[in-house]
């Protein structure tokens, strides 16, 4: 099929090179394994002074119930905001359907009371789900202003609707006949709020055992590849689609999860106070979760749990109160700020000094250090290296006759290559871009598409590969119909490729760069990556091992743990190469592969690309550089004027006389 | 008759501020969520200089509009600017401006106190008769307003070399920074015009309804819903999206109750985004790799 599942004999030194960075540290499975002990026991000690039932260790237990449901709410809104940057200003709403939802469902509709928090939380998916269909398109400002619209509606609704009690509360005296839900019970066990003196409180071991598991899985999540492709969303989300990734639905799915979690918020709310006040729902509500994403730290696992018991402490402790005492002592009895405006203060002061959050100038501390000091190691090595692509020939595996015995193998279905363009067209408004292209290309083949600027090369790659919508004619794929395929369709199909500029995740390193490329980026299910399975750590494995492999293969074994963003360019187009055949492609389609690289690195790259041919890759390379044109291409298609101009032999091409008009202009003569 | 009219009048006051919004997102891409603020700080600038009886009332208004505009500028300087840099998914500036949302209307509520407070700056009494429903003068003047403004913003970018700079900024920043034209000279200004228009509104609407501090709160809701509507790159979109969300929120709670008015307009925003994300009146930019 491919190199994948060759080169046996590099195979023993992966024990080696997985040792980059990580000698010191333990194994995944164990290291998940005491990560979830540790988040068990630290929440279990939280509710230790409450376990007599002591009327002084009430406040506390709220307090921590008050911190459990801002962790929760904070989690999820991070995995949307974090990772897939959409940046929610409707976890706020979610909370407050969470906790009214599921108050309604046990009180008024009398519901078993595992029923009833569950119809809540499924509420806040459908609600999710609803406001994610509506708002994916957007991006940016719009996709935070329908959430907050969400948001204002639902404190709206709970403000003003009669059966929530409006500002009585809920419940309420006149509607109720209490002011407190009754004791909720499960299996027996009764589990009461931390609401009366001596009396247990029960509630808060469900509490903060779910919120440690929330923790454990949004963990899971974040380092999976479903992870991974949030991460790829909020980078750019065309390059998520080539990566594979159904990114309409990755963004609903998360949406939905984030809605979830921020019911579950609610919920533990409803659990604690037994008693919801409407304005205790306000907009404020949604920007301290978010704020306590932003504090702790965006993006990383722990940031928002730091964040959110930060936050929650500030706010119900007296420091604010006593910072704003100070200031009207000191400065202006009128002139100063309160709890709000000393939260604002805050928010701005975290985007000014911390923009990382506290968890995440931490790591970046920490990891910049054990940097500096691998970087003194690798010296050595590095120093051998040039720095370009260079595929040495001693990382390739010699080419077994594999091209040969696929070609031999095409024989059979004669007429039919791998990729088969007919007819395609291409129409912008007036504008025809690209116009009746017919292309193909085999296994073990290079074919390269030249022209001058705007001749419409890019448009026909990004026709291949689903960016734009053909207006005319048919693509065929190993026999399949892709025409007019999204792009994350047409790169499950096995077209992979990488782009003018490269795309890459500035911010991860290269490691984490090739295993984005893996196919489980688009494929890994939801529950497979937050349970994690044995068989995930089994692939994890194998993925580090073929990723490694792949940056041997391009040259950039000694680069795996810097990142992408620090690469020269070269070596991102290196990159790019590696991260687009850790999806398994049968056909790459490179554009501009060689634009703004050395003399040297395009020798490099032209060695590399001769050997992927030999490995029967088919490709597709867009390019402007006629000496590597010339050096590695079967068949060249010249295009000007978004048609077909010549098509032959590089050297048939190269000395057409229409393609050296395209490029140079007709001798004065042909004008007149 | 009587919802339409009142509904129109009421799209022309969300209209007016609508168009802070778009003039930001036009020229800088960013909104500021403290908008709301700036309407609460344009009324009670104006009040603190009501009793300066040698400054006509329209000096007053102006003094509101100037001291507006020249926060909104430092805001953008100071809280936007730093916080747009890393590209068109850095909306760091979205959480920097609902901060100085929190900060401007706490420190507005501990200074001024809660209570709403009577503001008679250009303030028009009466009503009039329009087909029949009757309209308060105010109203009516806000609602004209709007209308005069967004021809105003209209010609002045069509027509003016101002209005050249902020359509050129706002098609590409960069190559107009080539020009030797300063893009954050034209955020500046942007957000002074466009907070001072939210003064202007605020002191108008504080005729009608008293300053308080949180007198903008409700409107900011409203006129983001105006602005997404109508479409945030267009400035004539304030007015039609104003027009469709008052008619419609207006209709809606006449015929349902308060509360439907509210939510009728906010569920037509979602509507119309789901159709047309960019707004009904506005362009839609295509990606390109």
């Amino acid at each position: 099929m491919s190199i994948l599942d060759q080169e046996p004999r590099t195979t023993p030194r992966n024990g080696d090179r997985t040792s980059l960075g990580s000698a010191r540290r333990l194994s995944p499975p164990l290291r998940d394994g005491l990560f979830a002990v540790a988040a068990l026991v630290i929440a279990l000690v939280a509710i230790l002074p409450g376990r007599d039932g002591a009327g002084t260790s009430i406040s506390l237990m709220q307090l921590v119930g008050s911190m459990a449901a801002m962790i929760v709410a904070a989690v999820g809104l991070n995995l949307l905001m974090g990772y897939a940057k959409l940046v929610s200003l409707g976890q706020g709403g979610f909370y407050a359907i969470g906790a009214y939802a599921s108050a309604w469902f046990i009180l008024d509709a009398g519901w078993h009371p595992l029923l009833a928090i569950a119809g809540a939380l499924a509420l806040c998916g459908a609600v999710g789900a609803v406001v994610a269909v509506a708002s994916m398109q957007l991006r940016g400002p719009q996709f935070s202003v329908i959430t907050l619209v969400l948001a204002i509606l639902v404190e709206r609704i709970l403000n003003e609707a009669a059966p929530f009690g409006r500002l009585a509360g809920y419940p309420n005296h006149a509607q109720h006949g209490t002011t407190g839900l009754p004791s909720i019970q499960i299996f027996g066990i009764t589990l009461e709020p931390p609401m009366i003196a001596n009396t247990v409180a029960t509630v808060m071991v469900p509490v903060v055992v779910l919120t440690a598991l929330v923790v454990i899985i949004s963990r899971n999540i974040a380092r999976s590849p479903w992870g991974s492709s949030l991460s790829a969303i909020g980078e750019s989300e065309m390059l998520a689609a080539h990566l594979g990734v159904h990114v309409f639905r990755r963004k609903v799915s998360v949406f939905v999860l984030a809605s979830v979690l921020g019911g579950l918020g609610g919920v533990f709310t409803t659990l604690t106070f037994a008693h919801l006040q409407p304005e205790t729902f306000d907009i404020f509500l949604t920007i301290t979760i978010v704020l306590a994403v932003v504090f702790g730290g965006s993006g990383t696992v722990l940031g928002p749990v730091v964040g959110a018991v930060g936050i929650v402490w500030l706010e119900q402790s007296d420091v604010l109160a006593e910072v704003s005492q100070l200031q009207q002592d000191h400065v202006s009895d009128s002139w100063y700020l309160s709890t709000p405006g000393l939260v604002g203060v805050l928010f701005i002061l975290t985007l000014f000094l911390m923009p990382k959050g506290i968890v995440g100038t931490l790591s970046a501390a920490v990891t910049g250090r054990r940097r500096h000091a691998q970087a003194g190691e690798d010296d050595g090595a590095g120093l051998g290296e040039t720095a370009g692509l260079d595929a040495d020939s001693d990382a390739v595996p010699d080419a077994e006759p594999h091209a040969e015995t696929v070609a031999a193998g095409q024989e059979d279905t004669v007429g039919k290559h791998l990729l088969e363009m007919t007819g395609l067209g291409k129409k912008f408004g007036g504008l025809q871009a690209v116009a009746d292209m017919d292309l193909s290309v085999d296994r073990g083949q290079i074919h390269a598409v030249i022209g001058p600027n705007g001749a419409g090369k890019s448009t026909l790659a990004n026709l291949l590969t689903g960016v734009y919508r053909p207006s005319a004619g048919t693509v065929v794929f190993e026999g399949r119909d892709i025409t007019g395929l999204a792009p994350h369709a047409v790169a499950r199909a096995g077209i992979g490729r990488t782009f003018q500029t490269p795309q890459l995740f500035g911010d991860a390193t290269v490691l984490e760069n090739v295993l984005a490329g893996f196919v489980d980026t688009g494929r890994t299910p939801l529950w497979a990556a937050a349970l994690k399975p044995p068989s995930r750590y089994r692939r994890d494995a194998e993925m580090r091992a073929e990723a490694e492999r792949l940056m041997r293969l391009v040259g950039l074994e000694q680069f795996a743990g810097l990142r992408a963003g620090e690469l020269p360019y070269g070596k991102q187009r290196a990159l790019e190469i590696a991260r687009a055949l850790a999806g398994e492609p049968e056909l790459i389609v490179l554009d501009e592969p060689a634009a703004g690289l050395l003399a040297t690195e395009t020798a490099g790259l032209g060695d590399l690309l001769i050997s992927l041919r030999a490995h029967g890759y088919a490709l597709i390379v867009v390019e402007h550089h006629m000496d590597l044109v010339a050096r590695i291409a079967d068949e060249v298609t010249c295009m000007d004027q978004g048609r077909l101009l010549s098509r032959g032999t590089p050297d048939q091409v190269l000395s057409d006389e229409a393609v050296v008009a395209a490029y140079l202009g007709k001798p004065m003569e042909e004008h007149r | 008759m009587d919802a339409l009219v009142l509904g129109l009048v009421l799209g022309g006051l969300y209209a007016l501020l609508a168009q802070s919004f778009v003039l930001t997102f036009i020229t800088t891409k960013t909104l500021n969520f403290a908008v709301g603020e700036f309407v609460a700080l344009g009324a009670f600038v104006v009040l603190a200089v009501a009793s300066w009886s040698w400054l006509p009332d329209i000096g007053k208004v102006v003094v509101g509009l100037l001291v507006a505009g020249l926060i909104g500028a430092l805001a953008y300087r100071f809280l936007v600017l730093p916080f747009m840099t890393e590209g068109e998914h850095d909306v760091r500036w979205l959480l920097s401006t609902v901060a100085l949302s929190f900060v401007m209307l706490n420190l507005i509520t501990n200074v001024e106190g809660p209570s709403p407070q009577r503001s008679e700056t250009a303030r028009l009494g009466g009503s009039v008769d329009v087909l029949g429903a009757g309209v308060s003068k105010q109203q009516l003047l806000i609602a004209v307003l709007a209308v005069v403004v967004t021809v105003l913003l209209v010609v002045a970018s069509k027509k003016t070399p101002a209005g050249l700079v902020m359509r050129a900024v706002s098609q590409d920043p960069e190559t107009t920074s080539l020009m030797g034209v300063s893009p954050r000279l034209v955020g500046m200004v942007t957000y002074a015009v466009a907070m001072g228009i939210a003064g202007l509104t605020g002191t108008l609407y504080a005729a009608t309804v008293g300053a308080s501090p949180v007198m903008g709160a409700p409107l900011l809701v409203a006129s983001i819903a105006v602005a997404v509507v109508g479409g945030l790159s267009s400035l004539w979109g304030p007015l039609l999206g104003g027009a469709l969300y008052g008619v419609l929120s207006e209709f809606a709670s006449y015929e349902f109750g308060a509360i439907w008015g509210e939510t009728a307009g906010l569920l037509l925003v979602i509507a119309v985004l789901v159709w047309r994300p960019q707004g009904l009146l506005g362009r839609r930019t295509e990606v390109k790799l």
